[in-house]
């Protein structure tokens, strides 16, 4: 089989592969996508389990509205399409509570349910967003997310980090240094009193972005909720749809797209990656392809140096950092429920009306302590799950109430029901630990959710499907752990320092190889951002020179290698090289002034 | 339920305004618009919406594919049917024109990646006492196995194999990719050739009689009958026998697409985009807009609009003219069709199945493991005549017999769990079954599972990981356009077929209603991933939109159209 050559070729098309794909061929680089399942899209699936029924396993709503990519990619050309949800978060307690606290469409909704509960909650910063407005929001959202780390060696102050500079000047009154250094449940600890409210922003949080208990990690906790509430919704169809989109982009700008295409090895020569070879039971198996400019991995971090890369191009100490990073805290135990009624918490319909139902409801969520179990669940190692009520809570979310596509007329689809559970790496058991449990696992969630909303009986529930973290390891090849964000999203982990400090900019130790996977910053949730950042280093580098409709973050500092001849005026791209870095850094603080 | 009821039975019904739960006085990103306009609309990205639309946006026409479902491809479906990690091809498995399909060769599909692995072991009848029989892709290694049980029989088929694959490729392939020809003309030129005579003969015979007319073995004979009838014919009924000739040949020219068979449509929807057209998924189509007798766009559930010059719809009678247009802008002849029209005269249950090994065939040709479909169940040609007028009758046949397939065979691609097995036995089954599938389902799996096993010693309770059946009301559920289950659309039965499908005032795909297109395989030539309806109508439409044809009909068409359609106005 005959090999071929591209300018780039980008390891899986998964969100971030197919994002970074549509980037460069955007901007006229020839470009090709290696995937590995018959289907690109990686964890924005939605899949037809049952003919008429479609479920996520992964990915469900739309966290990256803010995205510079929506309109850099133009991806409404595309079919992109959204549905907006009156509802997107309620609460229940096992002892008879419920609150709709609505979202972004419906504010009434929650400042109802609160000042029912706890009036001295309405104006706390809970309700963050109608405080911040949507313009604000998105400037936050884009300093956390959409911002490439800063090189390294680069001294800023924390209260100068983009979002805090943001922060400080949208929220004047509520910024004080001490947040700086406070984690999330710090900062509920102080400002909400509901406990059931602290509940759902623990756990919002958790499943949004950072664990609320991570030090340092304040507003990256807060800023998933922001990500959560920004567009309150979901694309029409689901999160694969917005893949398509993506993907429907790359091609018609000349992208190729192999599927069934796994790749078996980086090709390394004279510390250079010049491209890839597929794996042997690829639809062209060992079929090589050269990159010209790039060989970018939409692989985790792990797989990319210690599997594809090999031992034999990285050195061992570099090889033990990889090994090391941490995989704790995002992996799911994934439940779909199809269903001819939806729950009815507490076996009463006003809770929950159904023309305004939470598409997801945190449950049971009756104490603090419910959190600080199942943290300790997440994070421990553990030979077997405890399942008690207060070791279930889950998110439990349906997108049918407002999307007819998703199952035909007289049913319901509650997916995913996410809980929280150990990576397989961490069970004393071996990683096919949680398999053995699986159905034991669900039968007790199930008997929760019974507990909760007495009309899910047997007789209800028509089918029940599972992915556990490890079955998403295998379905997923670069859901490493299974974890929606790939790797521990803590301070160690983050920005700068995400997955390693070296790798933080996207560059490897090998030449022309980029990472573009969630394991870089800013994790997970589909948010076309890693790809968006890697783009202002790929500038940097010379390989890419995007056309007019690029603009970058203006937080960007820039550090191009020696040599490269592709350094842009900050009037061209909006960023500055390192010698100039303190003008820089002050620039960027100025402009949000 | 909800705000956003599926409105199943009234697709044209408008009440579902209120799609969404909340409309944003700001959208927080740009969506494809309210409204919009294209040259050309189509209904249903199946694999005839497809080609169509690739040929017409290659012709320079703004071209719009509107699919229902999430996924494209129609019966092109590769899914997770079996989770979580391993996929099947839950309608087309395989594929039986690919080395005639135009489309191959005009967009070059198979230097993109997409191939088709076809084996000389094809398909293969197993007997209760073991004995095979196998239909090789080459002609001799077909008559070796027939010897065995006729010395005779083998010598006929090898006769009426020259014959019959001469029908196929002069006569029936070709007349696939052109417009039909009406009865009348085709009695006064076909009979011009020895082989139109045949064509001819053929047709005024039933599929039973031309087996048992051929051969003597009983078990040569329900082979062979299973295969000609499998698709969709009745054994028994006269009028499309020369149907016979093409489904035995190309039961022995399968082809299964490597990566699964959504990769045809993947390889399609590329060339639509990489030439500018735009694909629109769940997108359900609820109105064609008519305005004075002429078609004027469509309506999508959402309430968005595309007007069009042309739309092409690749739905049924029933649907494109019983449910999507205003019935006074209907003519009487379409009311007329809808009403009449016959959905196929059977539906298929079938069962999917994950084993950590593959199911091994016990018999005394160990070479049965490599065919593509194994039928099993039959061993004489009443055994056959019984099942089918039982599927016929709406019963499901007592004795359960149908064919199966190892899919990891020739497609390791499937499971996510390399070595992991995926393969499906699939029986022909009626719609509505007494006692509904919800409770004759899991009996049948049972009845399937215990089958399978008497030929197979190694697929036991221990090997098999998980199964799923899918059933005709399933079928109808993930793909609409087969209603009650119908895979083609419509019944092949004499007054549906040639120029009569889907009506006899639709010829090349031109309806009565001026500016819509019928594309789908309820027109001429008819289901089964075929591509002729797509391909008959892109010609019409860019032929009217005044767009240039920029393809040709291959050289074997046009040798059919000049020895059977020139002397034709």
């Amino acid at each position: 089989m005959s090999d071929e050559r591209f300018d780039v070729v980008v390891i899986g098309g998964g969100h971030n592969g197919s994002t970074i794909a549509a980037y460069l061929a955007k901007s006229g680089l020839s470009t090709c996508v290696l995937e590995s399942r018959p289907e690109c899209g990686g964890g924005q699936e939605n899949t037809e389990v049952r003919p008429g029924f479609r479920i996520d396993p992964h990915a469900t709503y739309l966290y990256g509205g803010a995205a510079p990519g929506f309109d850099q990619l133009e991806l409404w050309k595309y079919g992109m399409r959204m549905v907006y949800y009156a509802s997107m978060a309620g609460v229940a307690t096992l002892d008879g509570q419920a609150a709709n606290l609505g979202g972004r469409w419906r504010p009434d909704l929650g400042d109802e349910a609160i000042k029912r509960h706890s009036p001295a909650d309405l104006q706390g910063p809970g309700r963050i967003f109608d405080q911040l407005g949507e313009d604000a929001s998105r400037q936050l959202l884009r300093a956390l997310f959409w911002t490439p780390p800063h090189p390294q060696g680069l001294e800023v102050n924390p209260e100068d980090m983009p979002w805090w500079q943001v922060f400080r000047k949208y929220l004047p009154n509520l910024y004080f240094k001490e947040l700086i250094d406070m984690s999330y449940v710090d900062f509920l600890d102080n400002f909400v009193q509901w406990d059931p409210l602290k509940v759902v922003g623990a756990f919002g949080a958790w499943y949004c972005g950072a664990h609320p208990d991570w030090e340092g990690m304040l507003l990256q906790s807060l800023g998933g909720t922001l990500l959560y509430s920004y567009a309150s919704g979901a694309p029409r169809g689901g999160m694969h749809t917005y893949a398509h989109a993506i993907i429907r982009c790359a091609i018609a700008n000349g992208a190729r797209v192999m599927t069934n295409a796994p790749v078996g090895e980086i090709i390394v020569s004279n510390g250079r990656a010049v491209g890839v070879k597929l794996s042997q039971d690829a639809a062209f198996p060992e079929k090589t392809i050269w990159a010209d400019k790039a060989v970018i991995s939409g692989v985790d971090v792990k797989q990319t140096f210690l599997g594809l890369v090999g031992k034999s191009h990285i050195d061992p100490s570099f090889a033990q950092r990889v090994d090391d990073i941490s995989l704790k805290g995002g992996s799911l135990f994934v439940m779909s429920v199809i269903c001819r009624e939806l729950p009815r918490y507490h076996n009463d319909d006003r809770y929950f009306p159904q023309e305004v139902y939470p598409s997801c409801v945190i449950a049971p969520a009756d104490s603090f302590e419910y959190f600080r179990v199942q943290t300790r669940d997440a994070y421990s190692y553990k030979k077997s799950p405890e399942l008690t009520p207060e070791h279930l809570t889950m998110m439990i979310c349906t997108h049918d109430p407002y999307d007819s596509t998703r199952c035909p007329d007289g049913y319901h689809v509650l997916s995913p029901i996410y809980l929280e559970v150990p990576p397989p790496q961490y069970d004393v058991t071996g990683p096919l630990g949680i398999n053995r449990h699986k159905e034991e696992i669900t039968k007790a969630a199930l008997g929760v959710l019974k507990q909760l909303a007495p009309n899910m009986t047997d007789g209800n529930i028509v089918d029940v499907f599972v992915n556990t973290p490890y079955d998403s390891e295998f379905r997923n090849a670069g859901m490493v752990g299974g974890n929606w964000y790939g790797i521990r999203q803590s301070e160690d982990q983050w920005f700068s320092n995400r997955p390693l400090p070296e790798l933080s900019r996207y560059r490897t130790p090998i030449d022309g190889l980029y990472l573009c996977n969630q394991t870089s910053h800013p994790g997970g949730l589909c948010l076309m951002a890693v790809p968006y950042n890697l783009m202002h280093v790929l500038i940097d580098d010379g390989v890419v020179t995007p056309k007019s409709w690029w603009y970058p973050s203006p937080f960007y500092v820039s550090d191009p290698k020696p040599g490269t001849s592709n350094i842009k005026t900050p009037t061209d791209i909006g960023g500055t090289s390192i010698s100039s870095v303190d003008s820089q850094a002050l620039a960027a603080s100025e402009e949000i002034r | 339920m909800t705000l956003s009821n599926v409105d199943t039975e009234g697709l044209r019904s408008t009440s579902r305004k209120q799609e969404f739960g909340v409309a944003p006085t700001e959208h927080i990103l740009d969506e494809f618009p309210l409204t919009s306009a294209y040259d050309v609309a189509i209904i249903g990205a199946g694999p005839n919406g497809l080609m169509a639309a690739a040929y017409l946006v290659k012709a320079g026409l703004k071209t719009i594919v509107l699919e229902r479902r999430q996924e494209i491809g129609g019966g092109l479906a590769t899914e997770e049917t079996l989770f979580p990690g391993y996929y099947t091809n839950p309608h087309a498995f395989y594929h039986m024109m690919t080395d005639y399909m135009p489309i191959m060769s005009d967009f070059a599909l198979n230097s993109h990646g997409l191939f088709f692995v076809k084996p000389n072991t094809q398909t293969a009848g197993i007997f209760s006492d073991n004995s095979s029989l196998i239909l090789y892709n080459q002609i001799e290694d077909t008559k070796d196995s027939i010897a065995k049980f006729s010395a005779s029989d083998a010598r006929t088929f090898g006769k009426l194999m020259r014959k019959w694959r001469k029908i196929v490729s002069e006569v029936i392939a070709p007349g696939t990719y052109v417009p039909p020809i009406s009865p009348i003309d085709m009695i006064e030129t076909f009979e011009k050739t020895e082989i139109g005579r045949e064509v001819l003969r053929l047709s005024e015979m039933s599929p039973a009689e031309i087996i048992d007319e051929n051969f003597e073995s009983d078990r040569v004979k329900a082979l062979l009958l299973y295969v000609a009838c499998m698709w969709g014919l009745d054994p028994n009924e006269s009028g499309l026998g020369f149907m016979v000739p093409l489904m035995v040949d190309r039961a022995m020219n399968k082809a299964q697409c490597y990566g699964g068979s959504h990769k045809l449509a993947g390889a399609l929807s590329r060339e639509i985009l990489s030439e500018g057209g735009t694909i629109l998924d769940n997108a359900e189509v609820t109105e064609i807009l008519v305005d004075s007798g002429r078609v004027t766009g469509i309506q999508l559930f959402d309430g968005r609009q595309i007007e069009a010059r042309a739309v092409l719809s690749s739905l049924a009678p029933p649907l494109t003219f019983g449910r999507l247009i205003e019935q006074e802008d209907v003519p009487p002849e379409m009311i007329e069709s809808a009403s009449l029209w016959e959905w196929d005269k059977w539906s298929f249950a079938t069962m999917s199945l994950v084993s950590q090994e593959p199911p091994v065939y016990e018999c005394d040709d160990p070479s049965v493991n490599d065919a593509l479909m194994v039928v099993m169940g039959f061993d004489s040609l009443d055994q056959v005549l019984d099942h089918f007028s039982a599927v016929i009758a709406g019963k499901l046949p007592e004795s359960i017999g149908g064919h199966a397939t190892v899919e990891t065979r020739y497609d390791p691609t499937l499971p996510r769990i390399q070595g992991h097995q995926v393969s499906f036995f699939q029986v022909h089954a009626p719609y509505e079954v007494q006692g509904g599938w919800d409770e004759q389902g899991p009996v049948l799996v049972d009845n399937l599972i215990t089958l399978w096993k008497r030929h197979c010693s190694g697929l036991v309770d221990s090997n098999i990981v998980m199964n799923s059946l899918e059933t005709p009301i399933d079928i109808e559920t993930r793909l609409s356009s087969m209603v009650r289950g119908s895979i083609k659309h419509g019944d092949y039965h004499p007054l549906q077929m040639g120029i009569f499908r889907p009506h006899d005032s639709c010829v090349g795909g031109r309806s009565p209603i001026e500016g819509l297109y019928l594309c789908g395989a309820s027109s001429y030539p008819g289901g089964l991933v075929i591509g002729g309806p797509g391909y008959i109508a892109a010609g019409s439409v860019a032929e009217d939109l005044g767009a240039g044809k920029w393809w040709k009909e291959p050289e074997y068409v046009r040798r059919y159209v000049s020895t059977y359609m020139q002397t034709i106005g």
